[in-house]
């Protein structure tokens, strides 16, 4: 990697205290660099703790060992200076707001004046011009995720976490969520940590995939999708894209399942 | 979080220590006027030897209304929201009477049962209506929980209506129900003690209204203090068998 | 008969059947077992009483209205701001709900004697003890609408750094409003009735004063035609806050 990673995550584990006394390694030993304006998808089946390496740097969990940086500094800072984006599986827009007052909602929590150009350009961006005093409950699952991920661009962060931002949809809206997302990342080329269990969506949308093991969670892969941009849906019929994913699958599949 | 647990449960211990403390203190100082006794001065008059078998007498009947009141509420609030449930027509109209027989002024049916039944019958009556009412409510909504999934498993199955409600629909309803066995616990002393307030010839209530017009402050604070013990100590009986029940229905 | 009036009639059937079974068994039974009218009137007599003086019942609902909204109000205003002060501080969080837990576990009513007794016979007395009544509904409904956040909500306000006070107005408050109404549907109703009784025991004012009043003159069509006013303002205020929680959760959700 040619430049100073802007995302650290030095020989981090993360052990969690259950109920009963018990207690539970959801990572052990992870070490990974992103670069700064690069997009990296985390893979791995449910429960292998991807997620909670998101949350590791969202500053959202402290880790047990190791240490997290962005740029050098803390995660908590960058919360602290507003400078992180982030968008979850569950669309988490206010109820009691409509989607520009959602869309605006991190000026407010920045202190700053809302910029009402840049939340009607983000609006049209994610093509949700005309729905900005609809209600989130009056929009689809796929407009809901269009509006969360124009929350989270909106004060041009300079990391974007992305935590199955599509999971909760279904494959035909998935897809061209994904073909959106990769036209919208391909213009602003933020630092990007998308978690997924989508072979596919990691592939199309990211410059690297990591492949992770479960319990404790630990990186088995890591792997370029060395695709020019802006990439068209087209590439997802490519046969490098086709072998990519025939190698990410087997990396995916259990211990043991091979022979 | 065993740790938090022991936590609020010691923080619980002390809020209700700092109430109790309080009770004394501004007792004591007179801090509310004449009308507030100390806790100390309630339970010396409530341990009095003399005095046990006239909170004993006025217990027992209270207690018997309360206890009669809850059983036949229940199982009347129970037998009504099945019937709603299996004839579905009749569901609109029941849901309206119990409604309307909720918002009569519990003071408007005390005179009315005394007329129709007898005083002494009239706590019972007041309190079974109450608890009636919210065994309806919780059995109904609890009755139409299981989810489509089920209810569509039954139908291929072939089940009868009958044997859908008997086999999923109240087992769903459990958790509802055992909730309404806690709630109404409050509700039967309410309904028991306004009732004794129209004219019953014994009971906690009759000692309230009695204390209260005489200015027997620690008699009234007394009565008032049995009937809130006993109900906390149903609440808290129910809530451990509500919380068995949500663990065995998960 | 136009179809659209015969489903409408229908639809009243459907639901008012059993009340009208109820009220015509009454009315039965009364007139065959030749009851006097100071034993117990039929519906016909109590709505004869009230058609020929509508008017006197009028002022007494008014105030009982009044009185029980002044302490439907005061209780939410208390419970809502204790509730507010105990999310603010885990330490007064932990010392309060056991409390709260307590006091809706027991019969509340019977402390208006108590506070009859201490406040005097007064109407501020009914206010105070219909506030007493609304106020732990209040105090544990809002307490838990103000944790209920909508899901994910809580990260996305750290991750963006929100302050403190920020995610408390812009967060919790806003997502404690459903429960708040939730609340206030419910002790509506009730505000009404206690009202009513406190009224009753004490005798100052409002339709409790006037039915123990028609009681005590044996006027018994009076006294249930004063029942049946205390029930439909019951039933009104539940009407209203029901509508007023319908509105505000279109607003809301």
């Amino acid at each position: 990697m040619p430049e100073k990673p802007a995302i650290r995550i030095d020989r981090v584990s993360k052990t969690f205290r259950l109920g009963d006394g018990r207690e539970l390694t959801a990572l052990t030993d992870i070490d990974l660099s992103i670069a700064s304006g690069e997009f990296v998808a985390l893979l791995g089946p449910s429960g292998c703790g991807k997620s909670t390496i998101l949350r590791l740097v969202a500053a959202l969990e402290a880790a047990t060992a190791g240490r997290v940086t962005i740029e050098g500094r803390a995660p908590a800072e960058l919360c602290q200076s507003h400078r992180l984006g982030v968008a979850f599986q569950d669309h988490a827009l206010l109820p009691w707001l409509d989607i520009e007052a959602n869309v605006a909602l991190p000026f407010h929590l920045a202190g700053r004046p809302v910029d009402g150009a840049r939340v009607r350009d983000l609006i049209a961006l994610v093509g949700l011009t005309g729905f900005e005093k609809a209600r989130p409950r009056q929009l689809s699952g796929g407009m809901r995720q269009r509006a969360s991920i124009a929350r989270a661009l909106v004060l041009e962060p300079e990391v974007l976490l992305l935590d199955e931002p599509f999971g909760a949809l279904d494959a035909v809206t998935r897809r061209q969520m994904n073909v959106e997302l990769q036209r919208i990342w391909s213009r602003h080329r933020i630092t990007t940590l998308l978690v997924t269990h989508s072979v596919d969506e990691a592939l199309f949308l990211a410059d690297r995939v990591v492949v992770m093991s479960g319990r404790p969670g630990r990186v088995i892969l890591d792997l370029p999708a060395p695709f020019a941009r802006p990439r068209a849906p087209s590439v997802m019929r490519e046969p490098a894209f086709h072998d990519l994913v025939d190698q990410l699958t087997e990396a995916l599949e259990p211990e043991g399942a091979h022979a | 979080m065993t740790s938090a647990r022991s936590q609020s449960f010691v923080l619980g211990l002390i809020g209700v220590s700092l109430f109790l403390a309080a009770w004394e203190v501004i007792g004591t100082y007179r801090l509310a006027g004449l009308t507030w006794p100390p806790l100390s001065t309630v339970l010396a008059f409530l341990s009095t030897p003399a005095r046990l078998p006239l909170f004993g007498r006025a217990a027992a009947a209270s207690f018997t209304s309360v206890a009669i009141g809850y059983v036949c509420g229940g199982v009347g609030g129970l037998v009504l929201a099945l019937a709603s449930h299996l004839i579905a027509p009749v569901r609109p109209g029941l849901d309206r009477l119990v409604a309307v027989i909720h918002a009569i002024p519990s003071i408007a049916l005390a005179p009315l049962l005394i007329v129709l039944a007898s005083a002494d019958a009239t706590p019972p009556i007041i309190s079974g209506l109450g608890v009636g009412y919210i065994f309806y409510v919780a059995a109904t909504s609890g009755l139409a929980t299981a989810g489509a999934s089920h209810r569509d498993l039954f139908a291929v199955l072939g089940a009868s209506r009958l044997s859908t409600a008997l086999r999923l629909d109240l087992p769903s309803a459990l958790p509802a129900i055992a909730s309404a066995m806690k709630l109404s616990v409050p509700i039967a002393f309410i309904g028991a003690i306004i009732g004794e307030w129209f004219g019953a010839s014994r009971g906690l209530g009759l000692l309230i209204v009695s204390a209260m017009q005489n200015f027997q402050i620690p008699l009234l604070w007394s009565a008032v203090l049995i009937t809130a013990v006993a109900s906390l100590s149903m609440f808290a009986l129910f809530s451990l068998f509500e919380r068995l029940v949500q663990e065995r229905m998960r | 008969m136009s179809s659209a009036a015969l489903a409408s009639v229908s639809h009243v059937v459907r639901r008012y059947w059993a009340v009208a079974l109820v009220v015509a068994g009454w009315q039965i039974w009364v007139s065959a077992a030749g009851l006097s009218s100071i034993v117990l009137p039929g519906p016909l007599a109590v709505l004869k009483d009230f058609a020929g003086d509508p008017l006197s019942y009028a002022e007494p609902a008014g105030r009982t209205f009044a009185v029980a909204l002044a302490g439907l109000l005061l209780g939410f205003a208390l419970g809502g701001g204790l509730a507010v002060l105990s999310w603010s501080s885990r330490i007064l969080n932990g010392l309060l709900t056991p409390l709260g837990l307590i006091f809706t576990s027991i019969p509340v009513v019977t402390l208006i004697p108590i506070i009859a007794r201490m406040l005097g016979y007064d109407v501020r007395t009914v206010i105070a003890i219909v506030a007493l009544i609304c106020f732990f509904p209040a105090f544990v409904y809002v307490g838990a609408g103000l944790r209920a956040l909508p899901p994910g909500s809580d990260d996305l306000f750290r991750v963006f750094g929100g302050s403190r006070r920020q995610r408390f107005l812009r967060l919790v408050l806003p997502s404690s409003i459903p429960n708040l109404m939730l609340a206030f549907r419910l002790t509506a109703p009730e505000a009404v009735l206690a009202a009513v009784v406190a009224e009753f025991l004490m005798g100052t004012d409002g339709l409790g004063y006037m039915f123990r009043k028609a009681a005590g003159e044996f006027d018994t069509e009076r006294a249930l035609a004063t029942s049946l006013i205390a029930t439909i303002t019951s039933v009104a205020c539940f009407g209203l806050a029901l509508a007023a929680e319908r509105r505000v959760l279109r607003r809301w959700t």
